[in-house]
C-alpha cells in the first residue's frame, strides 16, 4: 500500500516577486521539512506543469528541478492541461507500485500571472482541439457551452451555478493560502459581467500562481516515522475526446465517470463513504457535473442541489466539497491544483485542516480535469 | 507568422462544408477573448449538426439575437477568420449563418 506522508502548498495568488523556480523551490523544501526527511531520502520526483512551455520558453523542468534541489535522481514531467498535477501523482503511485522501498515526491507548480489575459487565454486554449482554437472559443467559451445546455436540458439557472461560487468563496475565507478570501454573495456572482454566457466573472476560478507538493512512501521505515499518514486507495486517470463536439453527450464529463468507476471499484470503497471531496470547479457548471458524474448526485438534479447548500462546510451534509475553497476561491495555478486538491483531503483526514475541519472525516477523494474532460484523475484516500 | 502549409492542409476540407445546413446543439457568447480574436469579441460560438449527422464547432455571423437558440437552423459559410501582419496569408475558414 502506497502511504502519502506530506504536504506543502505556497500561497495561491499573483505572486509577481516570485518565479516559478521560486515557488518550486518553497513547495519542495516545503514537503521535505514537513516530513522531517532529508533530499537524500527521495528516489524520484513526478512534475505537472503546463505552460511554462508556452508562456516563459522554459522547459526541461526536470533537470531544473535537480538544480534548485541538489540532486541527481530520475525526474519526471507530467503535462494534461489542468490535469497535470493529478496525472504526476498517478505515475508516481505506480512508480511506487512498481519499485519496493521507495519515496517519491510529487510537485505541481504553474505561473501565470507575468502575462496578460488575452496572452493566458490563449496559452490555455492551446489544450483544446484545433477547430475550437480557429473558432475562437476559450475555456470558459467550452464550460459555457456545456452549461447553457445543461441550463435549458434541466431547466436550471444561472442563479443555482451561483451557489457554487458563494459557498468555495466562503471556504477559501476559511483557507489562509487561498488567492480570494472575500465572501461573495449570490447577487455579486449574477451581477458580475459575461466572460462567456452563461459563464460570468464570478462563475470563473482565476490565473494564478502557486505550487503544491506531496510526498508519497512504500518504504516501511519512512511510513512508521511518518506523524501523519493516509492510504492512498486509489488514482485512476481516464480520457475522452479533446474535441467538446464528438463527446456522446454534452451534460456530462464522461472522463470524470470512467476514473471514477475505476477508482471506487479498486479502493472497494463505497460512494457513500466519502466525506470530502475536492472537485474541479474551474466553472461553476463544472462542481454540479463533477458531483453527478463522479456518482454523488443524480443527473439533472444537480442545480437544485447545489441551491441546497448541503456540501458547505458547517451544513448536516454527509458529503462536504472543496473546503480548500476550490479551484474559483482557492486559486488555479493549473499544473499545482490537482496536487493542492489531494493535499487538501490529506489535511482533512489527519485532522490538519484548523477552522474548516469536516469533523470525523475518514475518507475523501480528488477529482482533477484537463481541458474541458479530455482527461479525468480520481483519487481516493482514506485512513 | 501564419503558416500558408497549415492553412493549405486545411483548406482542403473546407470546401466540403460551404452551404450545408444544420442546427445547433449548443452556443456561447464569448466576450472575454485570446489575442488573435480580442477585435472580435463579444461573438458567438455554436456546436452545431449538419442534416447528414456530421457536427461542426465555428462561430456564427449576421444573427440577430433571437437566433442564438438551441435548435436554430444555419447554413455553412466561408468567411475570414484571422490576419496576422501585413505580410501575412488572409486565412478563411467556417462561419456559421442563420437561416
Amino acid at each position: 500500500m502506497v502511504s502519502l506522508i506530506g504536504y506543502y502548498t505556497t500561497q495561491f495568488g499573483e505572486l509577481w516577486d516570485r518565479s516559478l523556480s521560486d515557488l518550486i523551490k518553497e513547495a519542495i523544501f516545503g514537503v521535505l521539512r514537513n516530513t522531517g526527511l532529508e533530499k537524500s531520502q527521495i528516489d524520484a520526483i513526478f512534475f505537472g506543469n503546463m505552460l511554462a512551455g508556452i508562456l516563459e520558453n522554459n522547459l526541461h523542468s526536470p533537470s531544473k528541478i535537480a538544480e534548485i534541489m541538489g540532486v541527481n535522481i530520475p525526474i519526471f514531467r507530467a503535462e494534461s492541461a489542468c490535469a497535470s498535477g493529478g496525472v504526476a501523482f498517478h505515475l508516481a503511485k505506480n512508480y511506487l507500485e512498481a519499485n519496493s522501498n521507495k519515496t517519491v515526491l510529487v510537485i505541481g507548480a504553474e505561473k501565470m500571472t507575468d502575462y496578460s489575459p488575452e496572452e493566458t487565454t490563449s496559452a490555455l486554449a492551446s489544450a483544446a482541439s484545433g477547430e475550437e482554437q480557429e473558432a475562437g472559443l476559450t475555456f470558459p467559451g467550452l464550460y459555457a457551452m456545456m452549461a447553457n445546455y445543461y441550463l435549458e436540458k434541466y431547466d436550471s439557472t444561472e442563479e443555482d451555478l451561483a451557489y457554487v461560487s458563494y459557498k468555495n468563496h466562503y471556504h477559501g475565507s476559511l483557507n489562509e493560502k487561498a488567492q480570494f478570501r472575500k465572501i461573495v454573495s449570490v447577487e455579486q456572482v449574477l451581477k458580475s459581467p459575461y466572460v462567456a454566457y452563461p459563464l460570468k466573472v464570478l462563475d470563473c476560478c482565476a490565473a494564478s500562481d502557486g505550487a503544491s507538493a506531496v510526498i508519497l512512501t512504500n518504504h516501511n521505515a519512512v511510513k512508521k516515522k511518518s506523524k501523519y499518514s493516509v492510504n492512498v486507495l486509489a488514482s485512476e486517470v481516464a480520457t475522452d475526446t479533446i474535441s467538446l463536439k464528438e463527446r456522446k453527450r454534452l451534460d456530462e464529463v464522461l472522463a470524470t465517470k470512467f476514473a471514477a468507476d475505476k477508482a471506487f471499484l479498486n479502493s472497494k470503497i463505497n460512494r457513500k463513504k466519502i466525506n470530502v471531496a475536492e472537485v474541479h470547479d474551474c466553472f461553476s457548471i463544472a462542481e454540479v457535473l463533477a458531483l453527478e458524474d463522479l456518482g454523488f448526485w443524480k443527473k439533472g438534479e444537480g442545480g437544485k442541489k447545489t441551491k441546497e447548500l448541503s456540501t458547505i462546510h458547517g451544513s448536516n451534509g454527509d458529503l462536504i466539497v472543496n473546503t480548500s475553497g476550490g479551484l474559483k476561491a482557492a486559486g488555479h495555478p493549473v499544473g499545482a491544483t490537482g496536487i493542492k486538491q489531494i493535499g487538501e483531503i490529506y489535511l482533512q483526514l489527519t485532522v490538519q485542516a484548523t477552522n474548516r475541519q469536516v469533523k470525523n472525516a475518514r475518507y475523501g477523494l480528488a477529482h482533477n480535469v484537463g481541458g474541458s474532460g479530455g482527461t479525468a484523475v480520481v483519487t481516493i484516500l482514506g485512513v | 507568422m501564419i503558416s500558408p502549409v497549415k492553412i493549405w492542409r486545411r483548406q482542403k476540407d473546407i470546401g466540403k462544408l460551404l452551404g450545408k445546413k444544420g442546427k445547433i446543439i449548443t452556443w456561447t457568447m464569448i466576450y472575454v477573448a485570446g489575442s488573435e480574436f480580442k477585435k472580435f469579441a463579444p461573438y458567438p460560438v455554436a456546436v452545431i449538426q449538419l442534416e447528414e449527422g456530421k457536427k461542426i464547432t465555428a462561430p456564427i455571423v449576421d444573427y440577430e439575437k433571437g437566433d442564438l437558440r438551441i435548435g436554430s437552423e444555419v447554413k455553412v459559410i466561408l468567411r475570414k477568420v484571422r490576419e496576422g501582419d501585413k505580410e501575412d496569408v488572409l486565412v478563411y475558414g467556417v462561419k456559421l449563418k442563420p437561416i
